[in-house]
């Protein structure tokens, strides 16, 4: 009975105290009143009776009238969003607070999610300025599709742009963090904070991460479909970066989940944490009809020459000390699985450094074999792989030199293919890209030049070269794997044997599993040797 | 707002703003705007400023507006209007700006009919709740000014009523007792009061966010004094993000003077 008492005096003192503070929350605008006593007062003319209904009318059909659910959808009939993308929006808003990492494998539509959100919190009034950082390359596909899919009009930043008037503005990162942009950028204050392709700043010591922690994040939203590339660091610093203290501070979370002593329980108790402040969708969760993914892979044997030119380049290392660092002879093996041309470059680069005469004449007898290797074995398979296909096919390639080589080889075989990497023009990539899906056959591609570009109109995929990260893999196959691809998925990752190719076969495995352990499942990006049964 | 709903207050705001209707079926309509229509929502002032120097004959715009795509068939050009394209929403805005204070008059018609009115200040109110999330309701209350009795939902009661802008001849209009401004201060205490009643779970709801938040931050920079400038921005923005907010705004109002 004492106790019924005591709960009962415990509410009625809550609801004293809340109305108490109610009547310091509400905040009044006087503007309405001055204008009434203008026209009491007969200085201006009373409005039309028709407008002042109608206005009436438009504020009630108009109205926010819950704190949850979506009201930006009445708005938007040229989106329509699919229920994972809905899900994920309200979520991020609902639960989250508005402070997420959006993190759906690639190709599930992140940019949706995100221009979901950001017209919710404009409708709702919770937002007026936002700021999205992007890569260079991505900056305009932003401003055209928040226009057209979400009539949000967005400044594309440019130099002496002033940022006073404008409340949504889409800036390259680079741009960004640099005086005297970044100046501006701090002079203004942002509701909302987006960055796209948020796996560049898993790196903590570098100027985009110091840029992006010194922005104050009323919300924010940080884009990435690959939060992990190489170890649980990079989450807890992304993480970190959004919500300081939510995996705890760097010693305690170096302790419990540093890579030697992981144990099953504590990476489950990792994902949880992570899955407050993560939206991650994957293809089949999202209710529609996926292509598949067909991973394989391809062995390729060196000939006796090459096998000997690759003992050579691994020799090196006992003859000059130039080599003696396990990255230089990693570097030139990798090449040398890849294509002669690229192996020569990094060695004539290094002959230049050489100073005895055993050392000059060793390199120089390499450079001779490679000189005289005929086409390449991974080069000739390409060209086999290209020709079963009979279709159009994208090859990744490491290296520029492999790249150059392997448009001539094919040229000479009679395959039409362009050339893409980082260093073409904004333009020009669109150029080559249209001309990849009008003319070319094949599309020669390195890492950097893949990054954003949407090629659903094609379903073969050659990883000439892999990299020792899992994720740019995905990134990629996320070219073609995406919303929109209706055949399944060929996936041939070529693999020297009994060279570094296995080596990094067997690394990419490892950081798959991390990943998985830490974020969750992947679609498949390598043949895994043995299901884990 | 359904595309037909869209196209009668179209005709209705353009009619009102006494810009003619060129032609229309119930997919579109063309509209010539006049002078100021034209200066209100075309967004052109270094024309208007050129011809007006220069004493040009002016030519105000016509606008095509589609409210249904589907339904006409192809080539014809124009503006397509949705519920939160910008062109609807331009309108809406300056609708509420053209109509926020009126002062009406209920029709007397009968001459039987007592020739007495009397004077009442109604006003609608928005009342927006805000912290990490917000919701929105509106109120209208009117006040009598010679009773001092509030009227709820007065918006609707006018609705029903005979109103013009003129006043009918030979009518008596009481004289206030309650001047319009203490009736406002009166209405703004209804209001208060009346949000007191609402359920406010959502602002101890925000709080416990806040909290939690401020707890996690907290944890992260133990230990750490003075705190960095980092901990300050973060504390800030999550002021910014979860501190409950209730704003009232007046959408319109105006004097009534009602039988």
């Amino acid at each position: 009975m004492f106790i019924i008492i005591l709960n009962f005096w415990g509410i009625l003192i809550k609801t004293y105290k809340l109305v108490e503070v109610i009547g310091m929350l509400i905040e009044r605008s006087s503007s309405w009143k001055e204008g009434f006593i203008q026209r009491l007062e007969n200085h201006e003319p009373w409005n039309n009776a028709v407008l002042y209904n109608m206005s009436y009318e438009i504020t009630k059909n108009n109205l926010i009238t819950d704190f949850t659910g979506l009201q930006s959808l009445a708005y938007l009939p040229n989106v329509k969003p699919l229920p994972h993308q809905i899900k994920a929006a309200e979520r991020v808003i609902e639960q989250m607070n508005g402070k997420a990492i959006l993190a759906d494998e690639v190709g599930l539509g992140k940019t949706i999610e995100a221009g979901l959100i950001i017209k919710e919190y404009l409708l709702r009034g919770l937002v007026k300025k936002v700021l999205i950082l992007v890569p260079a390359s991505l900056v305009n596909q932003w401003v055209e599709e928040l226009y057209t899919k979400f009539h949000i009009p967005a400044l594309l930043y440019k130099k002496n742009y002033e940022l006073d008037y404008v409340d949504v503005v889409v800036m390259s990162m680079d741009t960004a963090k640099r005086s005297p942009h970044k100046e501006k950028i701090f002079a203004q204050d942002y509701d909302l904070i987006i960055v796209d392709e948020a796996h560049k700043l898993k790196n903590h010591q570098t100027i985009s991460y110091e840029f992006v922690q010194s922005l104050k994040k009323k919300f924010c939203l940080l884009l990435t479909a690959t939060p992990i590339q190489n170890d649980t660091f990079e989450l807890f610093y992304l993480v970190t970066l959004l919500k300081q203290g939510h995996l705890g501070n760097y010693e305690e979370f170096s302790s419990v989940f540093s890579a030697k002593n992981r144990d099953e329980e504590r990476d489950s108790y990792l994902k949880e944490l992570v899955s407050q402040v993560m939206v991650r969708n994957r293809r089949q969760d999202t209710g529609v009809e996926w292509s598949t993914r067909k991973i394989h892979t391809v062995p390729i044997t060196f000939t006796d020459n090459e096998r000997q030119a690759y003992i050579a380049i691994s020799n090196l290392k006992q003859i000059s000390p130039l080599f003696s660092d396990a990255f230089s002879t990693m570097t030139l093996q990798r090449e040398m699985c890849s294509s002669p041309d690229a192996t020569m470059v990094t060695l004539k680069k290094k002959l230049q450094e050489c100073k005895q005469v055993e050392e000059i004449s060793y390199v120089e007898d390499v450079i001779n074999q490679l000189e005289k290797l005929p086409i390449h074995s991974k080069a000739k398979k390409a060209a086999e792989l290209i020709a079963q296909a009979n279709e159009k096919v994208i090859i990744f390639t490491e290296y520029r030199m492999t790249q150059l080589y392997l448009s001539d080889y094919l040229y000479a075989n009679g395959i039409s293919n362009v050339i893409f990497n980082g260093k073409l023009s904004k333009s020009s990539r669109e150029w080559i890209k249209h001309l990849f899906k009008q003319q070319a056959q094949v599309l020669i591609a390195t890492e950097s030049g893949a990054e954003g570009i949407n090629l659903q109109f094609c379903h073969h995929v050659i990883n000439y070269d892999l990299p020792w990260n899992p994720m740019k893999l995905e990134q990629r196959i996320g070219r073609v794997h995406r919303l929109g691809q209706e055949h399944d998925v060929q996936i041939y990752n070529l693999a020297v044997k009994e060279t570094i190719d296995d080596h990094v076969v067997k690394v990419l495995q490892g950081k798959i599993e991390t990943f998985e352990q830490v974020v969750g499942e992947l679609d498949d990006i390598l043949e895994m040797k043995e299901q884990s049964v | 707002m359904h595309s037909t709903e869209i196209h009668t207050y179209l005709h209705r705001f353009f009619t009102e703003n006494n810009c003619e209707i060129l032609h229309e079926n119930e997919h579109y309509l063309t509209v010539q705007l006049t002078i100021d229509m034209d200066k209100r929502i075309m967004n052109r002032p270094f024309y208007w400023r050129y011809i007006e120097s220069v004493n040009e004959i002016p030519n105000p715009a016509q606008l095509t507006l589609i409210t249904n795509m589907q339904q006409l068939q192809n080539g014809m050009k124009g503006e397509v209007i949705h519920l939160g394209s910008p062109r609807l929403h331009q309108l809406f805005r300056l609708t509420k700006e053209m109509g926020q204070y009126v002062k009406m008059y209920e029709r007397i018609a009968d001459t039987n009919e007592r020739r007495i009115l009397t004077p009442w200040v109604g006003v609608n109110y928005k009342v927006s709740f805000t912290s990490h999330q917000t919701k929105e309701i509106l109120y209208s209350v009117g006040i009598n000014l010679m009773t001092g009795t509030v009227v709820k939902e007065f918006q609707e009661t006018i609705g029903m009523r005979d109103l013009s802008e003129q006043s009918s001849e030979q009518v008596f209009h009481l004289p206030y007792i309650i001047t319009p401004i203490r009736a406002l201060d009166r209405l703004d205490t209804v209001i208060t009061q009346v949000i007191e009643g609402e359920d406010l779970t959502w602002v101890e709801e925000a709080e416990k966010r806040w909290r939690k938040d401020q707890a996690v931050l907290d944890y992260f920079y133990e230990g750490q004094e003075p705190k960095p400038e980092c901990y300050e921005m973060e504390k800030q923005a999550m002021e910014e993000r979860f501190k409950p907010r209730i704003t009232v705004d007046v959408v319109n109002g105006g004097i009534f003077y009602l039988k």
